[in-house]
Formats: structure tokens, sequence, C-alpha cells
């Protein structure tokens, strides 16, 4: 207690409270300018550093030194009953009461006006950062993720093999956010995205990403928009600038908005109109889900394409664009640290929104096959054929990808070899389950010989199915398509760009990036007899839409 | 639905004309001629436990027999299916089995099989290609199979998206009965004509350790690699018959027009270009910029004149084909068949904007950066490592290609660009004009550009 006592008598308690209220403001102004002067990234922690070198400075100074009117001595060369240490005690309670005030005064000025920022050293200080780190097995312990106060979710997985970097932004917006009148709006800003903010003109986002050696993609589906971005190191600012400007102040002018209706609208004669299959897929899918939004085709009905309204834009981009509804993910020659500073410079002013309405629409149980029959030009006719399914975080979805893999995965898969290769019914074939938020489908498309019988080759197909749910698959086809799938996802990990979607894709469907690892043990677990009874629930006639397109006189042949 | 689909394939010809960052080498190779004349290159890295192998046989199907288009493409679908011991199901099921890649195909001037396997799989792989290039069944029912559904998926090819058609026709009418105007996949009609014989005598002649380069990167130990591929392909048989020697194609002056009428085609295809360039064309970097300003990226003067400040078209490009003699050179694009001449017009002023004007500063720092911005992404996997190594081999260019290529573009200025573009690029009277569309809609407006020649998509070939 008599060194308490003699702490507080020297001031050493007060110099040390003064001491942390001062640092706290030179790292404000320090890390304010910081931004300006454009220093590198660790030279707030570099002034961090010398302030908290100085600390224990101060206070030994404090304690073996005392001010007197006749100038600095040593405090055991004071008299005591001269100390003005008291006075001294005063005037340093005087000065934090003046920082106190400042302090309050920022905090409430940056509440009042939305365009000051508080200079970004003063949070990691006052509530230090999670940088989470894996805790799940098997997870490259080099990967971290963090959540900004706006709750933009990012993860960073750093890789130096090249000097590259690739960063992909998910967007939780897609065809099954949109309804009648809005159908193909999350496609559409997937183009408006490129055109032009309150601060850059039309192309100058891509302008300026190219002349800095990046290129980009994005692509819209049922249940996400995707942008991507693969750049030089070099580039990383220029990228977090160009992503930050468009997700705060994209412009959405009528004019443009018209002219890009008119490149949506090639796009859509490209993929539906003169594309046989793409027309006929878009058919199944309106006819497989009655109630469901993955009934809307992701292009859009062509007269939503032509009726969106300004403001059916504005309030799209406003609730789906905010930070809470996207996850970012950069793989490549980055350090997380200095991601997530940059992530918190650009990207932390955005305010977040109110989450999107979620998707309560369930699709009811199917309650018979669903048929249906384009006739158009075509030499060679087509069968999709289709089954409602789960979503991607169903226990069944993983042994039914592996079935797939079994069905039509390569060449010498059993309805290739039964199909294409030994009855020769079909040209080719192949499958995909969707795999998405929402249950989706498993879904089957053949090409078929000019002249071919459709009924016929739709029978086989269905035989073929029929016949894995009665007596299901072999232990050699099981592991086959395990060494396939291992192998596949070996690759799919060996790029910066694999990795990314890799990590992206858990994180969005399965809540956890980690899950992106789990595929060796989960499908280590798959048993044959899963895959049977998950057959079994599937490839039910009453669970069943087909397709068929094929010329209008092809029937008379017959 | 992807916001533009392949754009950056953008220079589309036998060898990576794009190019290095300044920090971009390749890594070492070893390079090794055997006795038969076949050339190894081995390139080892233990990033990721996989290996890509890439195996180039010169000819292709610039070599197929008059009017058999297609043949070199049969035969290289016919090695996969049987070799040696393995029937064409259990061939499949032994690269499966381990999860393995592997596929045969033709291009222009070689046959390929890349392989990609996993590092404890290297014995397989080597056996598995060794088989297939020297060993192959060549069984006359597959060969049947084989043939009739490739003209059955071309006569479907003819329903889907007709991008997909889209170069044979136009490489067809520009270079005639040239070899580099075959249809690599072949025709309906030319492969009607192609017997099992036939593809029995391909392969003695034209197949062979002669003319084979092997590239492996990957996860493997340089000496035993080196070993195995000797004993393995050390002593295979020469091919029968000398490569045949292909002549410059020569530009045809004026305009000329194919139209290829696909009655109720709400959207026209177009391909406009001439004659280019060889490969030994020595100004690389200059074409590479050239390009890539011109109709090689997102912001091209094509992309921006077409879709950015039009809408009229989803996407635009151009792109330069290099083989052993000149290639093409050609703008494409599609449009609604109501704006097919508009926007034709739009890549002719285009094009004459580029002859005129060339590239200023600003646009060629851009493209610089942009070229070996993007250039370490194509350097990054096994596979690709070891078809970058193949290409170099058969075009007959070293590493330093690549290691020094960020210093040739940075020794492009804008007149050593322009005097390129001047050289490669065709003028706006000197044009052959591909359009696939609606002909009844079209078909008059068209005739202003010059002779049209008429060809139903129906038609059972690509040549007019």
């Amino acid at each position: 207690m008599a060194l308490f006592s003699e702490l507080r008598r020297r001031n050493v308690l007060k110099v040390a409270l003064l001491y942390a209220l001062g640092s706290l403001v030179v790292l404000w102004i320090v890390g304010g300018s910081l931004n300006w002067l454009g220093a590198p990234v660790w030279a707030n922690e570099f002034v961090l550093l010398v302030l908290a070198l100085g600390f224990p400075v101060a206070l030994i100074f404090a304690w073996a030194y005392e001010i007197t009117p006749s100038g600095l001595k040593k405090s055991l060369d004071v008299d005591q009953t001269q100390s003005i240490v008291f006075k001294t005690g005063q005037k340093l309670n005087a000065a934090m009461a003046v920082l106190a005030v400042l302090g309050v005064l920022a905090l409430v000025g940056e509440r009042l006006l939305p365009t000051f920022e508080l200079p970004k050293i003063i949070e990691p200080i006052l509530l230090p950062p999670v940088y989470e780190e894996p805790d799940a097995e098997g997870v490259p312990a080099e990967i971290r993720a963090h959540t900004l106060g706006n709750g933009l979710r990012i993860i960073v997985w750093p890789d130096h093999d090249i000097p590259n970097v690739v960063m992909y932004n998910f967007v939780r917006a897609g065809a099954r956010n949109e309804y009648p009148g809005i159908t193909g709006l999350s496609h559409f800003f997937e183009h408006m995205m490129f055109n032009g903010t309150k601060r850059r003109e039309q192309g100058e986002f891509d302008e300026t990403m190219e002349a800095a050696g990046g290129s980009n993609n994005a692509y819209t589906s049922e249940d996400l928009t995707v942008y991507m971005d693969w750049f030089p190191r070099s580039a990383i600012e220029t990228i977090f600038d160009l992503e930050a400007d468009r997700l705060h102040h994209l412009a959405i002018d009528p004019e443009v908005v018209e002219s890009e209706r008119g490149v949506v609208y090639s796009e859509r004669r490209s993929g539906v109109d003169n594309d046989n299959d793409g027309m006929l897929n878009e058919q199944l899918m309106a006819t497989a889900f009655v109630a469901h939004p993955y009934q809307i085709p992701v292009i859009g009905w062509p007269s939503d394409i032509e009726n969106w309204s300004q403001q059916d834009l504005e309030s799209y981009f406003r609730r789906y664009y905010a930070p809470n509804n996207l996850t970012m993910v950069f793989t490549g020659d980055v350090d997380a640290r200095e991601i997530f500073a940059m992530a918190k410079r650009y990207f932390g002013p955005i305010p977040s929104q109110p989450p999107p309405k979620p998707v309560t629409t369930v699709e009811p149980e199917q309650q018979g096959e669903r048929r249906l029959l384009i006739e158009a030009e075509a030499q060679a006719p087509l069968i999709h054929m289709a089954f409602h399914a789960g979503s991607a975080t169903d226990p069944e979805t993983l042994p039914l990808s592996v079935l797939l893999n079994i069905l039509v995965g390569d060449d010498s898969s059993r309805l290739h070899q039964q199909l294409v290769e030994n009855e020769q019914v079909a040209l080719a074939i192949g499958g995909f389950q969707m795999e998405g938020l929402d249950p989706g489908l498993v879904y089957f498309y053949l090409t078929l010989p000019p002249g071919a019988d459709t009924d016929d080759v739709e029978n086989r197909l269905f035989s073929a199915l029929d016949r894995v749910a009665e007596e299901g698959i072999t232990e050699a086809e099981l592991q086959k398509a395990r060494n396939i799938m291992i192998a596949d996802y070996w690759r799919s990990l060996s790029t910066i760009n694999g990795k990314a979607a890799a990590l992206g894709r858990a994180e969005v469907f399965f809540g956890d990036y980690q899950q992106a690892f789990s595929l060796p043990d989960d499908l280590a677990a798959v048993t044959a007899a899963e895959i049977q009874q998950a057959a079994a629930n599937v490839f039910r006639r009453a669970n069943m839409t087909v397709g068929v397109l094929r010329s209008p006189d092809a029937g008379d042949e017959e | 639905m992807n916001r533009l689909t392949g754009l950056l394939a953008a220079l589309a010809l036998a060898l990576p004309v794009s190019a290095g960052a300044d920090d971009v080498t390749l890594p070492a190779a070893e390079r090794v001629v055997l006795e038969n004349g076949t050339v190894v290159i081995l390139s080892e890295n233990h990033d990721v436990p996989l290996i890509g192998l890439e195996a180039l046989v010169r000819g292709g199907a610039a070599s197929d027999p008059d009017e058999k288009y297609g043949l070199a493409s049969l035969v290289a679908g016919l090695l996969e299916r049987g070799a040696g011991e393995r029937s064409a199901v259990e061939f499949a099921e032994a690269v499966a089995a381990v999860g393995g890649e592997l596929n045969a195909s033709a291009g222009l001037e070689s046959l390929s099989v890349s392989a990609d396997f996993m590092s404890k799989d290297a014995d397989l792989m080597v056996e598995l290609v060794a088989e297939m290039l020297q060993r192959p069944q060549l069984k006359r029912a597959e060969f049947t199979k084989l043939r009739d559904r490739s003209i059955n998926l071309l006569k479907a090819a003819k329903g889907s998206d007709p991008s997909n058609l889209m170069p044979a026709y136009a490489n067809a009418f520009l270079f005639g009965d040239h070899p580099y105007g075959n249809p690599v996949g072949g025709s309906e009609s030319s492969l009607a004509k192609i017997s099992h014989g036939d593809a029995l005598a391909y392969y003695q002649n034209m197949i062979g350790g002669d003319r084979l380069i092997i590239s492996v990167s990957g996860d493997f130990e340089l000496a035993a690699m080196r070993e195995a591929l000797t004993t393995a392909f050390g002593e295979w048989r020469a091919a029968a018959e000398p490569l045949p020697d292909i002549a410059a194609a020569v530009a045809v002056p004026g305009a000329r027009v194919l139209l290829i009428d696909k009655p109720g085609a709400t959207q026209s295809y177009f391909r406009i270009g001439n004659i280019g360039v060889a490969e030994s064309y020595p100004k690389r970097a200059e074409l590479e910029l050239a390009n890539t300003v011109f109709g090689g990226r997102f912001t091209s003067m094509l992309m921006t004149e077409l879709r950015t400040k039009s809408g009229l078209s989803y996407g635009a490009r151009s792109s330069v084909a290099r083989y052993t003699q000149p290639g093409s050179v050609f703008i494409s694009s599609f449009t609604e068949t109501s704006t097919t001449v508009e926007a034709i017009e739009v890549a002719i002023s285009t094009l004459g904007q580029l002859r005129d004007n060339g590239l200023d500063d600003a646009m060629i720092v851009s493209a610089r950066n942009y070229v070996m911005g993007q250039f370490p992404p194509r350097l990054e996997t096994a596979a690709q490592l070891a078809g970058v190594f193949a290409m170099l081999e058969a075009v007959g260019l070293d590493a330093s290609y690549i290691n020094n290529y960020g210093a040739s573009l940075a020794a492009a200025t804008g007149e050593s660009i322009a005097a390129v573009i001047d050289e490669v690029y065709p003028t706006p009277d000197n044009l052959v004009f591909v359009v696939l569309g609606d002909a009844e809609l079209i078909r008059d407006q068209l005739a202003a550009y010059g002779p049209v020649t008429e060809l139903s998509i129906s038609e059972p070939r690509f040549h007019p």
C-alpha cells in the first residue's frame, strides 16, 4: 500500500493515464494522415510500437523526477514540504479532461456526420479485431477469416507460388430472390456493376483494372451473383478501390440501362433462342418447379428484361449489395493482415442494411410425372430428365453426387457405356446436381442421333436409374468414383483460382469455409447402401420431369 | 450466365503467343533427344502431388488427305479406344480407376495427348500413353462407331450455339483448298468418305517417334522419369511418310461474302478477316499488344464499340492464328438479325481506326501491364507447364522466349506497333466476310460488300 500511495503522490498513475490518452490522440492523427501519405500498411503498427516502448520510460521518469518551481529535479532531492506534486497533479487532471472532451466530441461528430470516418487505428486498439484461425483438422493453418463491423465477411488464403492474386465476391442474390416482373434482375446487375459509378464513367472500371494488369469476369446462378478479379500483386490497392467504389457509389444511369438491355437480349438469343439445349433447359426448369423461384430463368423472361424500372434496380441494389450480404475471398500472393487492413479502410465505411427477406417458399411434393415437348428445327433430338432432390447441405446430396459420377462421370461410366457405346442410342449423355441453397434437381441431358425414337431412349434411361434404386452399385464403382472425385479435388486446389472458388462455395453454401477440406473424409464415409437409398428416394416417376426437343416432322417418320 | 465467356482465349493458335512478365521465368527443364528423334522435356516440381504430360505428334488435320477432312481427328479418337491388351472400355476404366485424365485430340498441325495423373500413378500414366501411341488396337467396330457418332454430333451442333461452327465455315471460305481450310473435326460429308483402311494407313504413315515431343511436368524424380520415357518411347518406329509440305496461302484481294442460311435464326454471327502471318513472324510482342488493344480483352476497341457503347452485341473479339505458314486474322461477333449490317459497319470502321491511328502511349502501357499481369496464372499447374514446354519445342522456341518476353513487350513502341498493324491486319477493302443467319432477311444487304456465295446450314459440309 505504501508503494501505491507513493505512486499516487508522485503522479505516476496520472502520468500513465495521460500517456495512454495522449498516445491515442497521436495514433489517431497519425493513422488518419498515413493513409493520405500512402504509407505502407505496417506504418500504424510501427507508431504503436514506438509509443509502447515509450510508456515504461515515461513512468520511470515520472517516478524518479519531479517538477519544482526551480525546474526538474530528482524526486529524492526534493524537500517533501516544498513539493508541488499536488499542483502538478491538478494540471495533469486538466489535461486529461481536455483530451476526454475532445474524444467525446469526435465520437459524437462521427455519429452526426456520416462522411467523417473514425481514424482507422482507434478501433483496433479499443476493440482488437478477431482474425479467425482454422480450428478443424486438415485445414491449412495459414487461412484467416474476419468479419468487418458492417457484416462483410472476408476469407484469405495466402499462397506465394505466383505473384498473382484472385478475388471472389459472392453476393447472395440470384434468380431465387426474384419474382414476376423482375426476373433476370440479378443477372442484369451482374452487367450493371461494370457500367459506371458516381466517380467513374462507364468503362472506367475495366480500363483501370486492365491497365493495372488485372482482368475480371462474373456469373449469376439461381443462388448467387459472383464477381471475380485476377490480378498481379502490384494491383491490390487498385482492386480494393475499384470494388469499394462500385459497392458504395454505383451509378444506375437510365441511358446505360437501356443500352445494357440490348446486351442482355443478345446474350439471351445466344444462350436460349439459338441453342436447343438452352431452350429445353429453360422450359424444363419452369415445369419442374411450380412454386419455388428456381422456376425462373437466370437470364430472365423477355418481357421482364424490357420492363424493369429504375426503382426496381435501385431497391434491389440497396438490399442485396449491402456488405452484410457479401462474402469475399482472397487467395494468392497476399498477407492476411494486409488484406484485412485494406478491407477495413475501403469497405468499412459502406453501411450495412437490413438483411434481405428470406426465401421461404418450399416446392411442394411433386404429384405425378410431368412432361413437355418442344418442336424446333433440330436434326438431333434432345432429352432432358430431372428429379427433385435436396439442397447443398442435404445428407443425400453427396451420395447422389457420387452416384452421378458413377452414372455419367466419364467414358467408363455406366450410362455412357450403356447408351452411347453399347446400345448406341445416344450421342452423348451428361448430368449434374444443383446443390444450391434450396432443394434442387438431379438432372440428365442426352443428345440423340437423328431420327432416334425418343420414347425408347427415355425408357432405357429411366430403367437404368430404376435399376440403381433396385440393385444398388458395386464397391468397385464406388471406389472408382471416390478416386476420380479426390483427384479432381486436388486439381481444383492446385490453382489460386480453384482455392478461392472452393473456400467461397463452402462458406456460402455450408456456412463454414473449412468445409472445403472435408471432402476426402466425407467421401470415405459414403456407403453403397446410402447411395442406393438416395436413388430409391429420388428416381421415381412421380418425382420426374421429362423434356423432349425434336423437329416437328420427327413424329411423322414412323 | 457468364458476363463473358471465353473472350480471353484471344490469340487462338498453337503456341502461347502471350507472354511473360518481368519476373516470370519458366522453371528449369531438361531436354533430351532420343535415338529415334523423339524429344523429351522434363521439369520437376513437387508443390502438388500431380503430374501433367503433353505429347505432340507433328502433323494434324492440315495433313488430312483431300476431301477426307477429319481423318487425323478420328485417329486421335481411336487411340483412346483400345490399346495394347486393353479394350476401349478397359482403357477408360484404367484411367478412371485412379482418377486420371487422359485425352487425345487433333489440332491443325499436331495430334496431341494430354494426361494429368496423381504422382503415385506415374508409371501407369507412362504405360497408357505409350500403349495408345504405339500399340493402338484401331478396331474396325470402334472406328465405325466413332465416325458415325462424329457425323451425328455435327448434325446436333447445327442446333446448338452457331458460334461453335463459325471457325470451320470461316477457315473453309478463307483458305479454300489450302490445308488450313480443312475443318479439324471434319464435315458430315468428308467423314462419310473415310474408311477404316484410311485410318490404319494414316496411323502407319503419319504417326511415329520421329515427330514426337513428350513434355512432362510436376511431382516426379527426374532421372526415373527420363529412364521410363526412354524405355517406353526410345525404340518406337518412325512414321512411314514424310510430313507434307504446306505452301503459304496468299490473301485474295478484294471482298467476298459467304452467307450460311439458318432459317429462323434471330441473330447473325459473323467473321471478317483475311490471311495473317506465320509462327516465324518476328514481331510477336508488338502483335500481342496490338491484338490485346484491338480485340483481345474486355475494354478492347471492338468490345467498346460493339458492346459497351452500342449494345449491339454481347461480345466481339479479334484473333490472330499463326501456324508454320501464315494463318488467319479474324474479327468475330454476333448481333440481332435486324442490326447485322450496322454491326458489320462498326466492326469495319473499328478496323479502320486501328490501322489509321495505331496505339497511343497510354494504350501501350495498359496492354503491356495487362499481358504481363495475366501471364503467371498460365504457368501455374503441372499440366499447363507441360503444355507450354511442348508447344515451345513444336514451334522451335526455347525458354528465353518466355523469360525475355517482358523485355520484348517493354521494347515495343508506337512506331514498331504501327508497322506490325499495317503488315498483319487487312485493309478494309480486302476482306472476307462469313455471315451465318436468316439469309432471306440479310441477303440483299450483304451483296453490297461483294459477291455472295450461299450455303444452307443443313448442307453436310463447311466448304461452299
